[in-house]
């Protein structure tokens, strides 16, 4: 058990240090930064309940940043190891394959973490200072939730880098996020609506589709509605980790039967 | 010497690998005892990094046995015995030399306490001592062949695998290495490495097994055939690999 802690932890290590010695993640902190800090003092042609429309804007760079350090960095971490051939040391170590896998996912997700963090503690305080509401539950709630998504696209786009090409991952794992937060919600009428073989394939997304929608609580916190239920919570997050062990359970078998 | 040890510690037995129509190994028989160095030497291309990826337990042979103290490379228990040091210097730009040795000791299981003793010995044995805060980016070629040593010999291997360990190293690191090769032998420890440079192998090498096309054409002590002082290890080369690859 302390082996496979040791292994665990040496790998998360070196996949955050990766992250932030590369200096992607301060660019997009400093990028975020720039955009949010108007929308704590700008007030829209001093219309009131303008403010609304700033938080969405603000709430969706928070996910369009975050989903681009999530699966960025997770899609990157085994191509770069067969790259730089990396990976041939670390294969001779006495760690297993599966736990190479875990740990690395681990690592991407703490590293997407981290910055998540730091983009909602950014946006409460710009949002505190504007409407003097400090971090409400629901604020609380949407963070807890957007965890969960990191922990599904950064599962899902490591299993997508043991499948393909690096650009083509991204790709596909950009259309099927945009795809599910759009249409999401909206598959069970599409499908009842559609015929044959429409209507199955709908239905094989739906069954298999990473459903990102379920985390997605940027309208009760743009609007100021009440907190979901934390059994809820609880359920969509017990999703998140089913829906990431399965990515995950494959990417280690696929990553066993490997050529190196 | 530990239980499972054996006289022969690493055997292949008709070992055999394909990878499309190219028979990359193809029948390799060899042994390695126990506290010796064995130069594995070879043409480009005639087998050897194939051969020490199955050893490691990379992939699988196609037909044959390998054992490394009785038991699979595959095996943790195996690996935890063995250093390996690549043939091209791959390791993360990103972190410092000690880091890096944090980063493996943590795969071998180490403690932090023991991976940082261990590293602050290693660092100044490979003559790394005094850039360890410089990140490997910023390392000469030579430098990252030593950062490989280090890592190599952290988790205190019995049994260490080198794949073309000279490569890129300038002389006085030449003389290092070679110095702590017939150390590391003196204190019981037993060396595979894999080279093209006959010189080197020369020096150091208790026995040499030459390959070509993945088949063993000469295995033996060096002193076995450098015993009237005329024929040296270039010769042998010359006579058992050089003939097809001239002609």
């Amino acid at each position: 058990m302390k082996m496979c802690g040791r292994q665990t932890g040496a790998l998360v290590r070196v996949a955050l240090l990766d992250l932030y010695r590369r200096k992607d993640l301060i660019v997009v902190w400093l990028l975020s930064l720039v955009l949010l800090l108007p929308l704590a003092f700008f007030s829209p042609f001093g219309i009131s309940g303008a403010g609304r429309y700033l938080n969405e804007i603000a709430l969706l760079l928070v996910w369009l940043f975050s989903a681009v350090i999530g699966v960025g960095v997770a899609a990157r971490l085994f191509p770069a190891e067969f790259e730089s051939r990396t990976i041939f040391p670390l294969l001779a170590k006495p760690v297993t394959r599966g736990r190479i896998v875990l740990g690395k996912y681990l690592g991407a997700l703490a590293a997407s973490v981290s910055a998540l963090t730091v983009f909602y503690l950014a946006y409460g305080v710009l949002c505190g200072l504007r409407q003097s509401v400090w971090f409400p539950v629901v604020l609380f709630q949407a963070f807890l939730l957007h965890i969960g998504f990191l922990i599904v696209v950064t599962a899902l786009a490591m299993l997508g880098s043991l499948m393909m090409t690096p650009s083509a991952n991204l790709t596909l794992c950009g259309l099927l996020i945009v795809g599910m937060l759009v249409f999401g919600q909206r598959l069970p009428s599409l499908i009842a609506a559609q015929p044959y073989p429409g209507k199955a394939f709908l239905m094989l997304v739906h069954a298999l589709g990473p459903h990102v929608e379920f985390f997605d609580l940027r309208q009760r916190v743009i609007h100021g509605w009440s907190r979901v239920g934390w059994d809820v919570c609880a359920v969509v997050l017990l999703y998140a980790i089913g829906y990431a062990a399965a990515c995950l359970g494959l990417a280690g078998w696929l990553f066993c039967r490997k050529k190196v | 010497m530990r239980s499972g040890d054996t006289m022969d510690l690493l055997t292949l037995e008709g070992v055999t690998k394909t990878f499309g129509d190219v028979r990359a190994v193809d029948g390799l028989t060899l042994s390695i005892r126990q506290g010796e160095i064995l130069g594995f030497l070879g043409t480009n291309g005639a087998g050897k990094t194939t051969t020490i990826k199955m050893l490691l337990g990379f992939f699988r042979p196609d037909s044959g046995k390998i054992a490394i103290w009785g038991g699979d490379p595959r095996t943790g228990a195996v690996r935890r015995r063995i250093g390996y040091m690549p043939e091209t210097a791959c390791y993360y730009p990103f972190l410092t030399i000690r880091e890096l040795l944090d980063f493996y000791g943590g795969l071998c299981g180490m403690t932090r306490a023991d991976i940082r003793s261990r590293a602050e010995q290693l660092i100044g044995r490979v003559g790394l001592a005094g850039v360890e805060k410089r990140l490997l980016r910023h390392y000469s070629k030579g430098m990252l062949q030593r950062a490989g040593i280090a890592q190599a010999l952290l988790h205190d291997p019995d049994l260490l695998i080198l794949d073309e360990p000279f490569t890129g190293l300038d002389p006085l690191a030449r003389i290092q290495l070679r110095d702590l090769i017939r150390e590391l032998r003196a204190q019981g420890k037993t060396i595979f490495f894999s080279s093209h440079e006959l010189s080197e192998a020369e020096l150091i090498c208790d026995r040499v097994a030459m390959i070509r096309r993945g088949q063993t054409v000469w295995c033996g002590a060096l002193h076995e055939v450098a015993g009237d002082g005329q024929q040296n290890l270039e010769r042998i080369f010359l006579k058992m690999l050089g003939g097809e690859e001239t002609a």
